[in-house]
């Protein structure tokens, strides 16, 4: 089988970045607590931050084919997964800045219709566990509300609450409670 | 049926009943019919007991000599009526003196101050022991009760506790709770688990192994299964933990969230908050199946935390139809729903007190969450824990005299338990990471 230049440098290519990802792989951005300075660690690049490489197949899922395309599917999947939305407190009311990066989600949404997409509902510390994980849910159903309410049809877009279980800041201060008061969006493929 | 050899070794232990309580004789009973004290008058003062080590009969577990001893001093302090005496100061050897009120120099105990008097000794033999009991009033140089336990040697510590619960009703008429347990969340990493001790916090047993997110354990009536809540299979789903195998299976999966087991006293049924239809509600659901059976509290508003009073007739439970969390309880039968706390701007966690008269919840003062008091009309509202840190989640002891909950006012969450009246406030849990959520177990006894 003759390989031109031009596709033989693809699929080098392709196997470099994946390579590269393989090299510095954690584990995906989840529900993890340790996802510190979020928002902070935005835009990062691709191979850079918590991002796990996706096998071709995926991509090919996904509806990307070329490195170009692939690179700024992982360029935005970095932001996408990184920035949360943050409420005031026992509120599940969107923000304007919410708003705001809620619409860099749909945009995301509209160009990678395909993504399966969890959205978590968190709370701060205070107050009870059960109060908490109803709270957390109406805050990832307003977030998904929103998204819906753009005229996204998106099918696989799915909510879960962790209430006060899932600290992103561990300290016991206004400035950790606003950080832990969050829609956070995780991708699953 | 149960299959005892098929039982984990930590439920073996837990199960226990591995003993036989075997009345020796009930020493003057007529006696024990009227009862000696009288905790309701407000001049009580906590009764000394002397409570020498438990005397061996064979040469097979001699550190218990102690530790029965000092078991039964914890528990006969933890009720707040007794106060045991130092044994630094006793003048005998517990190793070799008697056992029977002729042998016994109450003039002695009566000169170290002591009301009351315990003689107790073992045997081991085989991996099972028998212990004998007595306890005597010194002043009258006679015995009170008299009672022998035999069983499987590890469970000891559920005999002493059986024992301090029966000097407890001779002398005051009412029950203790030394026989009960407490359920609670352990936080292990980024996991939380079900774990259960005795009432005093000591003994902690891992009871759900789901390697995810366990959280608010409720005891059923017969002290046989708790619900809980896990996310072992993605999201918050009710599940039953079988306490004879060990096993656990899911009760409720509704599409949403499935939070808030509550109970139903008298009937096989749980109220539980379920979000299935786009709002937390509170439903009724089989205890067998996890079947709908009605739903009890709907609205636009988040309604969570149920808690049913003693007769499964009315249920307490949070709801932020006003705009945030406040306590409400509705006569379940009518349908009536009526506010209970109109003071803050958060009262959570209600907990219905075993006598119904009381309900118990969480609420704030000056930024912290406290445990307020109110009758079950909303009246008579007091304060009960104050100070530094958040106390939150109560749960009331079977015979409604303390009430345990979790409390931050030493740093990491650990439980806590106060008597009703605010005094004699000590904690539980001393493990690292943290504990939450109790919930205080019916008496195993089912008395």
């Amino acid at each position: 089988m003759r390989l031109s230049c031009g596709s033989l440098c693809r699929i080098l290519l392709i196997l470099v970045l994946i390579g590269g990802m393989a090299a510095c792989q954690k584990k995906p951005a989840s529900s993890g607590g340790a996802m510190g300075g979020e928002g902070a660690a935005m835009g990062g690049g691709f191979g850079s931050g918590d991002m796990g490489g996706l096998n071709q197949a995926k991509y090919r899922e996904l509806g990307l084919n070329t490195p170009e395309e692939i690179r700024e599917f992982e360029n935005r999947r970095a932001a996408f997964e990184n920035q949360d939305i943050y409420y005031d407190y026992d509120s599940y009311v969107l923000t304007e800045p919410a708003k705001r990066i809620l619409d860099e989600k749909i945009s995301f949404l509209k160009r990678y219709a395909r993504v399966r997409v969890t959205v978590e509902g968190h709370c701060d510390e205070r107050g009870t566990t059960e109060y908490n994980l109803a709270l957390g849910e109406r805050r990832a159903n307003s977030a998904l509300q929103y998204i819906r309410n753009s005229g996204l049809s998106i099918q696989n877009l799915t909510s879960v609450s962790y209430g006060k279980e899932r600290p992103a800041a561990m300290g016991h201060d206004e400035a950790s409670w606003a950080k832990n008061r969050r829609a956070h969006f995780v991708l699953n493929f | 049926m149960f299959c005892w050899r098929h039982c984990r070794p930590w439920l073996r232990l837990l199960l226990i009943l591995p003993f036989l309580a075997v009345g020796m004789s009930r020493l003057a009973h007529a006696q024990a019919q009227r009862f000696e004290l009288d905790l309701t008058n407000p001049n009580f003062q906590r009764i000394a007991i002397a409570i020498p080590d438990f005397k061996r009969q064979s040469s097979e577990q001699t550190q218990l000599a102690r530790e029965m001893g000092e078991t039964l001093a914890g528990d006969l302090d933890f009720s707040g009526i007794f106060r045991p005496l130092d044994p630094k100061g006793f003048l005998e050897d517990p190793q070799t003196m008697g056992l029977n009120a002729p042998e016994i120099k109450f003039p002695d105990w009566r000169r170290l101050g002591a009301d009351y008097m315990v003689r107790g000794n073992y045997l081991v033999q085989g991996g099972t022991v028998k212990i004998e009991a007595r306890l005597f009033d010194v002043a009258a140089g006679r015995p009170v009760i008299a009672k022998s336990y035999e069983g499987d040697v590890r469970g000891w510590r559920a005999m002493i506790h059986r024992f301090a619960d029966e000097i407890l009703y001779a002398l005051t008429g009412e029950r203790g709770v030394f026989d009960t347990k407490i359920a609670y969340v352990q936080s292990m990493g980024k996991n939380k688990e079900i774990f259960i001790s005795d009432f005093d916090g000591s003994n902690p047993v891992q009871a759900s192994r789901d390697n995810s997110l366990c959280l608010s354990p409720a005891w059923n009536p017969q002290m046989s299964q708790i619900a809980y809540v896990s996310y072992r299979d993605g999201n918050a789903k009710i599940y039953l933990l079988n306490l004879q195998d060990g096993s656990s299976r899911m009760l409720c999966g509704y599409p949403g969230m499935n939070i808030s087991p509550a109970w139903r006293p008298g009937r096989p049924e749980l109220a539980v908050t379920l979000t299935r239809d786009g709002n937390p509600d509170i439903f009724l659901v089989s205890a067998s199946s996890g079947q709908i059976l009605q739903k009890l509290v709907q609205g636009r508003s988040i309604n969570v935390s149920p808690d049913w009073s003693p007769d499964g007739r009315s249920l307490a439970f949070v709801s932020d139809e006003s705009g945030n969390p406040q306590v409400y309880a509705i006569d379940v039968g009518s349908g009536q729903k009526r506010r209970l706390t109109f003071s803050g701007t958060y009262n959570t966690s209600p907990s219905w007190s075993p006598k119904g008269d009381l309900i118990a919840y969480s609420g704030t003062v000056g930024g912290r969450h406290h445990i307020f008091i109110m009758k079950t009309d909303g009246s008579g509202n007091r304060q009960l824990t104050d100070g530094d840190g958040d106390d939150v989640s109560p749960t009331w002891s079977p015979d409604g005299r303390m009430i345990a909950f979790s409390s931050t006012r030493q740093g990491g969450s650990a439980i806590w338990v106060s008597s009703v009246n605010g005094i004699g406030v000590r904690r539980l849990t001393r493990q690292g990471g943290g504990q939450e959520l109790p919930d205080w177990s019916p008496r195993m006894s089912g008395r």
